[in-house]
């Protein structure tokens, strides 16, 4: 194929120069009184004080606005409403968030809370969404350059640290799940160890007893406590370690009949 | 001879290779190499949960995040069998056409820049910032929303959205008219624009190209008229189609659907003001998505009897149509994720409308195709 021609031009050479240049002079005068950038690190979005000065929302759209409150920077924990129920970490889609020992805790069965790799986090928003309690949120800030790649991990005790600040936070909370299943036990199974009512983070699961049967003439009960788990599942936050920690399997995910 | 323009080159806008045989100054030969930037998303979606592949969409073309989101999500709510409410379906729309004039926007800035116009890029680069004010207002994030779930969408419009996005679009209006003023009215623009990268409407068929390339051929294709989704049967617009099939056209079409675009907000803007309601029809559950916990025994979600299903959509987006299809056999995870991308046939077919201009021109054209190289590799 030949290169084909150029069109006719249909504009004329002085005007199709003077226009354009006129239109810019137009928006360069405009930027003299109202420019269309602020000077960071000086002036900062997120400041309260400068909110709504130069923003979209104050009826003046020249190129910048606010940061939000829904904004989804660094996370704030407070590790006094968590319950280490390790639903964060399951949420993580980059397998970012691993939950660590904190102090405080009963010294046979520490305390666990998240601590969060910013060098994998994608801020999705996804542990916030998931935690039950509303103790892990996503704050409005975004700086976060460090000089060493193991800074970017932010312990428990960091990630407090962002929550003791006060920062505007996401304030939008999910619901729960409409149709979620529930803890069902299989009840021959069960041996009454006590280890799901023991890690369950809302102890919302307790040992009631069961009677025991009086065995036939020649017949062995089995080895085990006579008491079995039951859930209340009002207060359950769904979060399954019950069913991760159970020797037995015993319990599993469904709908009551 | 052959000459690399890439993978680190002006022209490219991303990591793409464009190799070259030249006789002179003219284009004889054009061979396209794509690949840089694979990131095997098809293949890490399979080990996801429905709802985190949400994650992995909003990188896949990084500035129409939204349009792929709102494309998988339709795939995967077929797949699943959820319906989401009438309001998300609008909210869906609205954040859809304001993707497209942000992407447009963006492509704007690069096409001009392309040019060797610097003001237009300064322009559009200043007001696509303003429709990421609007997304980061409602989805927190500016580029990365993550705001879709299976069966509607993560959150409502906050508080006085409707009258900051309003008011956004009156500044818009105002501002496509400087846009025509500084390239319409140029003779610099035309001089460099007119005639070239012919792709004609049958050419145009024939290798599959699609979006603002083929309306530009004067064809009226739009998924959004011809197989509406979400609220597009319901709002007003026009499809923009122009002739000539060059750059100059392509700029007219998009310049077109920006308008269209902030026609359909206004629409959906008075739509969501007026019928409140529910956005997410039900969170999946928990052992379906986000969040995951334990699920105990093995074999536990075959048992469960889950529906299976598949799911096929396919969405106008900015570059073009997209499509995506979803298997979904009962487990946690999909089962098979593929997706459609425009731009990667819309660069193929460079092979058919550069050969015969001059090398000089190859910025223009390619810039005119609009090329987003994350969603080329995926």
């Amino acid at each position: 194929m030949a290169a084909s021609p150029a069109k006719e031009n249909p504009t004329n050479p002085v005007t199709g120069v003077v226009r354009p240049l006129a239109t810019a002079a137009k928006q360069f005068t405009k930027s003299l009184f109202r420019p269309s950038t602020i000077v960071y690190p000086y002036e900062r979005l997120e400041d309260p004080t400068f909110r709504g000065k130069v923003a979209v929302a104050a009826g003046r759209p020249i190129g910048v606005g606010d940061v939000w409150d829904n904004y989804r920077g660094v996370h704030a924990l407070n590790i006094a409403t968590c319950i280490s129920c390790n639903l964060c970490a399951f949420s993580c889609p980059d397998i970012c968030i691993e939950m660590v020992t904190v102090a405080g805790g009963d010294p046979k069965h520490p305390k666990k809370c998240p601590q969060i790799d910013y060098g994998k986090c994608s801020y999705c928003g996804f542990c916030s969404d998931a935690c039950p309690e509303g103790c892990l949120t996503m704050t409005t800030r975004y700086e976060l350059s460090v000089t060493k790649r193991a800074e970017m991990v932010y312990p428990p005790e960091r990630l407090h640290e962002v929550f003791q600040r006060k920062l505007p936070m996401n304030p939008i909370r999910l619901e729960r799940p409409a149709n979620e299943d529930n803890i069902l036990l299989d009840a021959p199974l069960c041996i009454g160890c006590n280890a799901c009512a023991r890690d369950c983070p809302t102890k919302c699961i307790t040992m009631l007893d069961v009677a025991k049967p009086t065995p036939k003439p020649g017949e062995k009960l089995p080895r085990r406590i006579w008491k079995e788990p039951v859930v209340n599942d009002s207060d359950c936050v769904r979060c399954g370690t019950c069913i991760s920690v159970c020797p037995k399997e015993c319990l599993f995910w469904g709908t009551h009949k | 001879m052959w000459i690399n323009m890439g993978p680190q080159h002006p022209m490219t806008h991303g990591l793409w290779n464009l190799r070259v045989r030249i006789e002179g100054e003219i284009i004889e030969e054009v061979d396209p190499e794509m690949g840089y930037l694979h990131r095997g998303i098809e293949k890490i979606s399979e080990d996801r949960h429905y709802n985190e592949v949400i994650t992995l969409m909003d990188r896949t073309c990084y500035v129409a995040g939204m349009s792929w989101e709102h494309l998988y999500i339709i795939a995967a709510e077929q797949a699943l069998h959820l319906e989401p409410p009438e309001r998300a379906q609008f909210i869906r729309t609205l954040a859809d056409e304001l993707q497209r004039i942000a992407s447009h926007l963006m492509w704007y800035a690069a096409f001009v820049q392309d040019l060797g116009l610097m003001t237009p890029f300064l322009y559009g680069m200043r007001d696509r910032d303003l429709i990421l004010d609007l997304f980061q207002s409602f989805t927190g994030a500016r580029m990365t929303y993550e705001y879709n779930r299976a069966g509607g969408v993560r959150n409502d419009l906050p508080n006085g959205f409707t009258d900051r996005a309003r008011k956004v679009m009156d500044w818009l209006d105002a501002r496509f008219v400087e846009y025509d003023q500084l390239c319409l009215d140029s003779d610099i623009f035309h001089r460099r624009c007119d005639g070239l990268g012919v792709l004609s409407a049958r050419d145009c068929i024939d290798w599959g190209v699609t979006g603002p390339m083929l309306r530009s051929a004067g064809i009226k294709r739009d998924l959004r008229k011809d197989r509406p989704y979400a609220a597009y049967d319901r709002v007003e617009f026009d499809v923009a189609v122009a002739d000539g099939a060059d750059v100059t056209a392509r700029y007219l079409v998009r310049m077109e659907e920006m308008r269209q675009a902030v026609r359909i907000v206004r629409q959906t803007l008075d739509w969501l003001d007026k019928h409140p309601g529910p956005v997410l029809a039900e969170r999946l559950p928990r052992w379906l998505g986000a969040p995951y916990a334990p699920v105990g025994r093995e074999g536990y979600l075959l048992k469960r009897n889950y529906p299976t299903g598949r799911g096929f959509s396919s969405v106008e987006e900015p570059h073009g149509e997209a499509q995506a299809y979803v298997v979904n056999t009962g487990g946690e995870h999909p089962y098979r994720v593929k997706f459609r991308s425009p731009v990667f046939v819309n660069i193929a077919a460079a092979q058919k409308y550069l050969p015969g201009y001059r090398v000089a021109d190859i910025p223009p054209i390619m810039g005119s195709v609009d090329v987003c190289v994350g969603e080329v590799d995926r």
